[in-house]
């Protein structure tokens, strides 16, 4: 079997692996096991249920791979997943009358969880590793928790556009709703996010 | 560029997924729109302060979705299964290596198709007149013992060969004649086509089969068509022995009796006697079998006639014969090249007459210079 390009399209590989290449598919979940579970994680808000979704998530690709078609995104295929299955676990937490999604996780005493997620940030973007890494503890905590408060339909937006790097015109299709309702939702996380930011000295020295 | 518009670009630009023109207009509104200035810095700096930070996943779960794809493939349903092999040859196939074998197999295959269609040895290639190789039909179905045997070159090299659709036509007879023969028993076919009557006899007789009354028929039909052969193959060995007398007896009586071969024998009779003759009296022979048997033997004849008449100077003639076959597709170019020659020829006597009148003109002015005084005489005597 041949080895797999480094330099292969998401798509490529899918196709390759829909031929039986299984190399393709190692491949396909080195590149985005890490951002399927950051996605799945802060819907699902426990790290062994976003493990256990995240297998899914790539069970799903194995079983409807022979239904990919080429000229798909392969990444909003994953992440139209991905989604279904964030929802169906919502789901099912809320009929075990778990806390609701829109409820703080400050609120259900789930604080140090989310301290520990502010406290072990991984670098989503190595070029801005440097500034990132001068951010204070307490702006990373404050970064995590206006996320989790964020309602439903605005987090998904900003976790797919932040997290999955994905541009409007694929979330519209991801989340099925319009391009302009994408936008709108984006803009009212990013306006949360301003509120729980501005206090911040590193908010400060970014406006000048 | 208003502060509407910006609001609903704003977050494209943030993203960078705006065009450049576009880009450009949003920042020269910022630079005079204080609110819209605001409100750009302040989504950057939230973007930039405000990135989400990601864990990673732990180290098992990589190698859990793995063992659990394998589990999965194995456990495919066989549907699926079947559906991604084809899919896996079908991407092989569309390599262009198997299609670069695939062509060779099918070069390589085309190749051997064409050998094989043409057995039997090519020791005798029969040509025509102008060099062209003889049809396989023709070589491989008709060709008589007789017409293979060493005797045809030198007959050929000897004796001014009829033209090619003359041996064409006679053959073509032969192999008629053979057909009816071959018709109940398709298998032997062949061999009946190419052997001689005798041998073909021989061939019927030993298949193992009664003699039906349709084959008694078939004999009888058979054995006259047999005697007709003979009697043309004599004729013919008559005229390519040079014997064109006696030739032209035997193809006169082939012709008045009739049947396949009276066409060829007419025209063969007609030959001959030109070799008797000549010319004189084999042109109107010639003319008269174009006009009793139309189609090639006529055509035959008729350029047979035309090249009589250059022979004998009737220019006229020859080239209304010419005119005549070059509405026929095989004469055609033959034609209208006879027809140029003998236009060029005519051409070539009234330049020799009109160089013959002025010389002759030009001798005659030097004589009535020196006897002006005589030939003024008449004139004045006219009066």
């Amino acid at each position: 079997m041949a080895a797999v390009p480094g330099d292969a399209t998401d798509e490529m590989l899918m196709v390759r692996y829909q031929r039986g290449e299984r190399k393709a598919f190692v491949e396909l979940v080195r590149r985005h096991n890490r951002s399927i579970y950051n996605f799945v994680l802060r819907q699902v808000r426990l790290p062994s249920l976003a493990e256990d979704v995240t297998q899914d998530v790539f069970m799903r690709v194995v079983q409807n791979a022979a239904e990919f078609k080429h000229e798909a995104r392969f990444l909003t295929w994953l992440y139209t997943i991905a989604r279904n299955l964030c929802i169906d676990q919502l789901r099912k937490q809320s009929h075990r009358r778990h806390a609701s999604l829109d409820q703080p996780q400050r609120e259900q005493g789930d604080q140090s969880d989310a301290q520990l997620l502010g406290d072990t940030v991984a670098d989503a973007n190595p070029q801005a590793s440097a500034e990132r890494n001068a951010l204070s503890s307490e702006v990373r905590s404050s970064i995590v928790k206006a996320v989790d408060s964020l309602p439903d339909d605005q987090r998904e937006v900003f976790l797919l556009r932040e997290v999955a790097s994905l541009p409007f015109r694929d979330i519209a299709e991801i989340t099925g709703v319009g391009e302009n309702t994408v936008k709108s939702r984006m803009r009212y996380a990013l306006d949360r996010l301003k509120d729980a930011l501005c206090d911040f000295e590193e908010y400060a020295r970014a406006l000048r | 560029m208003d502060c509407e518009k910006f609001d609903r670009i704003v977050l494209d630009l943030l993203y960078d997924e705006l065009d450049e023109l576009t880009a450009a207009a949003a920042g020269r509104h910022m630079e005079h729109c204080a609110r819209c200035r605001a409100i750009g810095s302040g989504l950057r700096a939230t973007r930039e302060v405000g990135t989400l930070p990601l864990l990673d996943p732990p180290e098992q779960l990589e190698l859990r979705i793995l063992q659990a794809e394998e589990r999965a493939t194995q456990l495919l349903p066989i549907g699926k299964r079947l559906g991604r092999g084809l899919s896996l040859l079908a991407g092989y196939a569309m390599r262009p290596q198997v299609s670069m074998a695939a062509l060779l197999m099918l070069m390589i295959g085309s190749s051997l198709f064409f050998l094989r269609a043409q057995p039997g040895d090519r020791e005798h290639v029969l040509v025509t007149e102008r060099g062209v190789p003889e049809s396989d039909n023709e070589v491989v179905t008709v060709l008589p013992k007789k017409l293979e045997a060493p005797a045809e070159a030198p007959r050929a090299a000897v004796h001014p060969a009829p033209s090619p659709r003359v041996e064409e036509n006679a053959r073509r007879d032969r192999v008629a004649e053979a057909k009816p023969e071959a018709a109940p028993m398709p298998a032997a076919a062949p061999q009946y086509a190419a052997a001689p009557p005798a041998q073909a006899q021989a061939a019927r007789g030993s298949d193992g089969l009664g003699a039906s009354s349709d084959d008694r028929e078939l004999e009888s039909s058979t054995e006259a068509s047999s005697d007709s052969d003979a009697s043309y193959d004599a004729a013919m060995a008559a005229y390519r022995d040079g014997r064109y007398s006696e030739a032209q007896r035997r193809f006169d009586e082939i012709a008045s009796l009739g049947g396949a071969h009276a066409a060829n024998a007419a025209l063969y009779g007609a030959q001959a006697l030109r070799r008797v003759s000549g010319c004189p009296t084999a042109a109107p022979r010639f003319e008269e079998v174009h006009s009793r048997y139309p189609g090639s033997v006529g055509s035959d004849a008729a350029w047979q006639a035309a090249d009589c008449y250059r022979s004998l100077g009737e220019l006229a003639r020859a080239r209304q014969n010419y005119e005549q076959l070059s509405a026929d597709p095989s004469y055609k170019t033959r034609a209208k090249e006879a027809i140029a020659e003998l236009d060029q020829r005519v051409a070539d006597q009234e330049a020799a007459a009109r160089k013959a009148a002025a010389a002759a003109a030009a001798t005659a002015k030097g004589k009535p210079a020196a006897a002006s005084a005589p030939a003024a005489k008449p004139s004045a005597s006219s009066k």
